[in-house]
């Protein structure tokens, strides 16, 4: 599509800058669509893959397939490395970068890295055949971070995260101070007493981060100070869940809220001259599946639209 | 004739406030299905189903023919929901029949015939099938409704979070198994284990299970709080969904109000339109009291 902006292109380059538009999905066409699709699969085969070699039995019944589809992932998984890394020199040398902009800037991102790192292990190991498997699987198991790519969940997760970032701080900063605060006091409190279950301020901390998580430390305070101190950990327990719940219920509802916002201005822009194009209508209906937003939601700013633009008629009227 | 009868039986089972034997037949059915859940919760009670063994075979004798009454009056009268120009009267029947309130009251009834018919059949199914007669009840309660829409309008949002909780469980798992797969294999022996582990450490907390190895710990401590941070992100999304839903409610209503409002007056109709549509999306009065002196202020300042 954006080829025809270039017309001095060599066929090459041609290829090239197919080939990003392909892996980066940008542009919705069937190609990327495809890939999206191969590669979510295999990854998916690979996860499902390695939880089952895990199973003793199940790994000596199909060893030699386990080991053939794991060459045949780590075949494909390389050249889609190779391919993004060759064609992301397009990604800004329109705007006025080089060509290694856009490849350093994948390389490094978190998905390049995920990719490197889930992918190139298996190399490793032809050449160090004594290497820990254990280390090898864990980094095959990096693959299922692969499919974050293909789902806004995680993208989601660190902009509300970010967008709430002051009350997320504080947040963190109350159960540091209260971390440190409230092991250091059942150390001094209870050490005495169960002197192998408090040795140190650190074995404390590892009592308050437990009670933190699970509500309950597994230790009985033996003196009633210790035993206020047990109830305050666990009171603050459900305070810090509270915290949570209350902060991400906000940034949700704000990132709801944002979103259509984004997609008012478009609506906007495409009632603007008074005809919404069929073009209009297919950005709008793009715009509306990466913002996730649902049918009602879509109608009901319509109907707002609709409302405003009724009330202004009316107005100029008047 | 039959049609003013069949439109007026349908307006009746629909809940329509326009007849008061609706009220009635609402409650009879929310009657019989209490009566029903509370006979079924007893009977499990061995002592009870002793004594009383004979009452709950009668019970739930007349309590099918009940059901099986109510289910073909409904198949019956909505044959009146649409004219012969608009699909005929089996369309109507058909979206009854297979929308989920319809095959609730199939399968809440129809499957004790079957017991008639072939007394071998396994009891416990024929007993939860009847527990779905409580289903029925929702029918009812809006609030049920509301709940279902709200999910069903956060379904991405869900499905994220549904997203993350899987990746969550299966990184955990396989690398609790990678930790500790050789010190406790009745744990952790296979991935599937650890799954099991992980989901009970996600739902439930941190504790199960003793780790014995120091990264083991540090991925139980860590399991343990992405559970309490799952909890968050769900409260979370369900409590956004529900105010977006009741703001979306609001809307709708305003709109419809702006609409009454657009003549000036209020029509004796439009008052009792507008009465239903409160009940239905459940604004109270003052909410709507607030509502209507925004229209009429808008609508006045509009002439």
């Amino acid at each position: 599509m954006t080829t025809a902006a270039a017309p001095n292109y060599t066929s090459l380059q041609r290829i090239k800058r197919r080939t990003f538009e392909i892996m980066e999905g940008e542009v919705p066409d069937k190609y990327s669509h495809f890939v999206e699709v191969f590669i979510a699969l295999l990854v998916v085969a690979n996860v499902i893959g390695i939880i089952l070699e895990s199973v003793p039995e199940i790994h000596e019944a199909f060893m030699h397939e386990f080991h053939a589809f794991d060459v045949f992932s780590v075949a494909v998984f390389s050249v889609e490395f190779v391919l993004r890394v060759w064609s992301y020199s397009e990604k800004y040398i329109h705007s006025g970068g080089t060509a290694w902009d856009g490849r350093k800037e994948y390389v490094f991102s978190f998905y390049g890295i995920i990719d490197f790192v889930s992918t190139v292990p298996f190399y490793l190991q032809l050449l160090m055949p004594g290497a820990d498997l254990r280390v090898l699987r864990m980094f095959r198991l990096m693959r299922i971070f692969k499919l974050s790519r293909y789902n806004s969940a995680f993208e989601d997760m660190v902009a509300a995260v970010k967008a709430e970032k002051d009350s997320f701080s504080s947040a963190v900063f109350l159960l540091f101070i209260s971390c440190l605060l409230f092991s250091s006091l059942i150390y001094i409190i209870e050490g005495h007493e169960q002197p192998e279950i408090f040795p140190s301020i650190p074995a404390a901390m590892h009592w308050f981060v437990i009670t933190i998580v699970s509500g309950w430390g597994n230790v009985d305070p033996v003196t009633f100070l210790g035993s206020l101190l047990v109830i305050l950990t666990q009171i603050l327990s459900i305070a810090l869940a509270a915290i949570l719940t209350g902060v991400v219920a906000t940034a949700y509802t704000a990132q709801v809220e944002r979103r259509q916002a984004l997609y008012e201005m478009e609506v906007r822009s495409a009632l603007a001259d008074g005809v919404v194009t069929d073009e209009e209508q297919a950005k709008l209906k793009m715009m509306q599946a990466k913002l996730g937003m649902s049918d009602e939601q879509v109608e009901s700013i319509k109907h707002q639209m609709e409302e405003e633009k009724h009330i202004s008629a009316a107005n100029k009227q008047a | 004739m039959t049609t003013g009868f069949k439109s007026t039986l349908m307006e009746i089972l629909d809940g329509s406030p326009k007849h008061t034997a609706s009220r009635y037949v609402e409650l009879a059915i929310t009657l019989v299905v209490l009566v029903n859940c509370s006979a079924v919760i007893l009977d499990s009670v061995p002592e009870v189903h002793a004594e009383f063994k004979d009452f709950f075979h009668e019970l739930e004798f007349w309590s099918v023919m009940f059901f099986t009454v109510e289910y073909f009056a409904r198949v019956w009268s909505l044959g009146a929901k649409y004219d012969r120009d608009n699909g005929g009267s089996w369309k109507g029947r058909f979206q009854y029949m297979f929308s989920p309130f319809g095959l609730v009251d199939f399968f809440a009834t129809m499957p004790h015939y079957m017991h008639m018919f072939f007394p071998a059949l396994d009891l416990r199914i024929l007993r939860v099938l009847r527990l779905l007669r409580i289903l029925k009840l929702s029918k009812y309660n809006t609030a049920l409704q509301d709940l279902f829409h709200a999910i069903h309008s956060e379904r991405q949002a869900f499905g994220s979070a549904v997203f993350l909780l899987t990746i969550a469980t299966i990184v955990s798992a396989s690398l609790m198994h990678f930790a500790e797969g050789h010190q406790q294999p009745q744990f952790f022996g296979t991935i599937p284990h650890s799954i099991y582990w992980s989901i009970v450490t996600i739902t439930s907390g941190y504790g199960n299970v003793e780790p014995m190895t120091k990264a083991g710990e540090a991925i139980a401590l860590i399991t343990g709080f992405l559970g309490v941070c799952m909890a968050a992100i769900m409260t979370g999304i369900v409590a956004s969904a529900f105010s977006n839903q009741v703001a979306r409610k609001k809307a709708a209503f305003e709109a419809q109000l702006r609409e009454v409002f657009s003549d000036g007056n209020m029509s004796e109709e439009e008052k009792e339109t507008l009465k239903r549509l409160q009940a239905h999306y459940r604004l109270s009065d003052e909410q709507v009291e607030a509502m209507m002196l925004r229209a009429k202020n808008k609508s006045s300042a509009n002439e």
